[in-house]
């Protein structure tokens, strides 16, 4: 019976999430032109606050991105409503080049990062989607941008929320979950299991070289969680007592896999050789343009990596500290949009973008 | 309610009875009894005159929960309850657009003081329109930044819409429900005829799938699977080899009836699958229910059958109409509940009590007949549904496309 109306509590939510208009659809107005031709005509005054306000944007970004409840790409989007904020151009048109380098100027500045582009350029798709073509009035359309940035951090929250949801169906009395590395959604995700009295056990990995694993095993230990740590080199040892894989997400990518923390592809690749399924937890706005077709073929995101005995210095160390992992060996994807399968990635990214 | 139309009551429970002792059984039969019945209770049900839809809908819901519960393992039931909750919220919204269109050009024409009204009414109107054709979109990233907006806007304009449309409202009261009632019955109709229909949909495509000369392999008994072969017959010649399917040896009767329609057919064992694999060209199977992630609840046996498929590289094609697409996923126990059937199949009563345990008074020979198997979507190679051939990674698309997400629980 709780069951059952948790269930519908979450449909109930998801119903929540509707749509507003359509404005893809719609097509280009004379107003459009006329906002597109005064763009033209104002781009000379507009450049001088462009540097200003790039410039502004990352320290913005940063004092979002220090507040440890918010994801990265929430704190890029907050930084772009600030700049919608501060922004003193009289056009539609112009306010979108602002913004278009204000999010080159956040890209540029950690080119590693797939949320924070993710998050970038999933607003400024909006932008250019709804506003131009839906509100005559410029004033109208940037208060209607900076409400709905605003809220991007509750959205983000939501979506955290519905993810818990849909993921704790999944974990049954008595099973073992094997997670690699910290994810906010993952521990919102064990906390509700936990909270509904599942009995379920956990086995951390240490997730070198940030020691992520860590924190994750301290949160469980809070939660009354039994679990157990284990090194990085130990996930097909121990595999054979595990029920499922359930880990997070930097970025989703078009072909449905993920990329993650360092690690996640050798443990989804001994979880899938040994049958266990691989649940991935992430967040819609987590889903990037991306089509990598190899590890190579992401920027490396190096960190530094310890170790115990001092190396001669002609040893090279492998420090990047992700990888991606492909579809074919994700079972199910937990997102605010539903249960997904790895191939649906693509279609929500082919609506969003196409 | 339940006093004003006693012959409603005394079918739901009838039909209630009849699936609780398993004298409707199969996803098929269970369906078209389900279908004809909600059809029943739409045209009894009295809609209040506020938020119709929604009574339709918890008219539905309430006799669907009930139908679900009686025999929990038939899945279609509650598929098909889901369908027609779907039906009736899309039959209210393509109404809802056409009034608000309506709407619109009336006003201008016989009501000159909406004019004063300023420009609002009409630029909201639109808004809940555009919301209205939205509403039954699931969730996308397309959407993610708009959604928590809706409420706001579809309140402020119903109140203002509702100022200036209150006469003609009420007229139009009465003309609207019935189009709702009429239009919810039509779709139904199609529903049930789609029903009717899918052995003859699925069979129309057995000429792409089955070659000249091929061997197929198939266990028990499907009526899907005889009229696809039925119809390949019509232009090949093949030949079928047909598992009896212990311990229900439906597989007896299909291979009689293949014999019967001059096709080459073969009876094996369950046991013999794995050693005839390597002739096999194609396996098909019908299924008994299809979830959301592409796998596949089907007769016990088939999993090994598909298997052994996958170890000959034997392609796995699984016929489904679409009234067997579940919209959940295996994880819930309550979906892999299994239906344990007669031991009597197996043993008979007599001779399991010639092992009593003397102590006890148990018997130490015991009996288990599980009626159905899981089959991973992995081991899927095709699902020809009469909605056409579907790869197992495309069904979430379909269940997006047939059924409302707050449908998916039925409480």
């Amino acid at each position: 019976m709780a069951e059952q109306a948790r269930m519908k509590a979450y449909y109930e939510h998801r119903a929540g999430h509707r749509a507003l208009p359509d404005s893809a659809s719609s097509a280009v107005t004379n107003e459009w032109l006329a906002q597109a031709e005064a763009a033209l005509a104002n781009e000379e005054p507009a450049l001088p606050s462009n540097g200003s306000s790039s410039f502004s944007v990352i320290q913005e970004f940063n004092i979002w991105r220090s507040n440890p409840e918010l994801a990265e790409s929430v704190a890029a989007i907050k930084a772009l409503t600030a700049v919608i904020r501060r922004s003193e151009a009289a056009t539609m048109m112009g306010l979108e080049k602002e913004l278009k380098i204000a999010s080159d100027a956040l890209k540029a500045w950690d080119e590693t990062s797939i949320s924070l582009s993710a998050g970038c350029d999933l607003f400024m798709r909006y932008v250019t989607r709804t506003s131009a073509l839906e509100y005559e009035d410029i004033e109208a359309g940037k208060a209607r941008l900076i409400e709905r940035g605003e809220r991007f951090g509750d959205i983000s929250l939501k979506a955290r929320k519905t993810i818990a949801m849909i993921g704790q169906d999944f974990i049954r009395d008595g099973c073992t979950i094997l997670i690699h590395g910290f994810s906010r959604v993952v521990l919102s995700i064990l906390k509700l299991a936990a909270a509904n009295k599942k009995q379920f056990s956990v086995i951390c990995t240490e997730g070198r070289p940030d020691s992520t694993g860590v924190e994750m095993a301290k949160e469980m230990v809070e939660l009354d969680v039994p679990v157990t740590l284990i090194i990085d080199s130990a996930v097909a040892y121990t595999m054979q007592s595990v029920d499922m894989l359930l880990i997070g997400a930097d970025g989703v990518v078009e072909s449905g896999g993920i990329i993650n923390m360092i690690g996640t592809y050798q443990a989804a690749m001994i979880a899938r050789s040994m049958n266990k399924p691989v649940y991935v937890a992430a967040e819609s706005y987590k889903f990037a343009r991306m089509y990598p077709l190899d590890q190579k073929d992401m920027s490396p995101s190096p960190r530094n990596v310890y170790f115990q005995k001092s190396l001669p210095s002609a040893v090279q160390v492998e420090c990047s500290a992700r990888d991606y992992t492909p579809p074919q060996y994700l079972t199910l994807l937990f997102t605010d949009l539903g249960v997904l399968t790895p191939s649906a990635v693509s279609d929500e990214l082919i609506q969003l973008y196409l | 309610m339940a006093r004003a139309m006693p012959e409603l009551q005394l079918a739901i429970s009838d039909f209630l009875l009849k699936l609780q002792r398993r004298q409707i059984e199969g996803s098929f039969d269970s369906a078209k009894h389900t279908v004809l019945l909600l059809r029943q209770v739409i045209v009894q049900h009295r809609a209040s005159h506020s938020g119709q839809a929604s009574s339709f809908i918890d008219a539905v819901k309430t006799v669907g929960a009930r139908l679900v519960a009686a025999s929990p393992i038939e899945l279609a039931v509650g598929n098909v309850v889901r369908r027609v909750l779907h039906i009736i919220r899309e039959e209210e919204v393509s109404i809802a657009n056409n009034t608000e269109d309506e709407g619109e050009t009336t006003f201008d024409s016989d009501d000159n003081n909406n004019s004063d009204d300023d420009g609002l009414p009409v630029l909201s109107a639109a808004v809940l329109a555009a919301a209205n054709r939205n509403v039954l979109r699931a969730p996308s990233l397309h959407n993610l930044l708009e959604s928590a907006v809706i409420p706001a806007v579809a309140i402020v304009s119903s109140s203002s819409a509702g100022d200036s449309e209150e006469r003609s409202r009420s007229s139009e009261k009465n003309s609207k429900g019935w189009k709702l009632k009429h239009s919810i019955i039509e779709g139904i109709n199609e529903l049930l005829e789609d029903i009717n229909n899918n052995h003859a949909q699925i069979a129309e495509q057995a000429l792409e799938h089955i070659h000249q000369n091929e061997v197929i392999l198939t266990l028990g008994h499907s009526r899907t699977l005889l009229q696809f072969l039925r119809e390949a017959k019509k232009k090949r010649s093949f030949e079928v080899f047909v598992a009896e399917g212990a311990p229900r040896y439906l597989g007896h009767t299909l291979a009689k009836e293949l014999a019967a329609l001059n096709l080459q057919t073969t009876l094996i064992t369950d046991s013999a699958v794995f050693a005839m694999m390597s002739r096999v060209d194609m396996v098909i199977i019908g299924a008994h229910a299809v979830m959301a992630n592409g796998g596949v609840i089907a007769p016990t046996g088939l999993h090994m059958v598909a298997l052994a498929a996958r170890r000959h590289a034997v392609p796995f094609v699984v016929l489904a109409g679409m009234y067997k697409l579940c919209p959940l996923y295996p994880h819930n126990p309550y979906v892999l509940v299994n239906e344990m059937k007669s031991l009597s199949q197996i043993l008979e009563h007599e001779e399991s009590m010639e092992y009593i345990d003397a102590a006890l008074n148990v018997p130490d020979l015991l009996a288990m007949n599980p009626s159905f198997d899981y089959i991973p979507p992995e081991l899927v190679s095709l699902f020809i549904t009469d909605m056409g051939g579907h790869n197992p990674s495309y069904i979430y698309r379909l269940v997006a496309e047939y059924y409302s997400p707050e449908d998916h629980s039925l409480e």
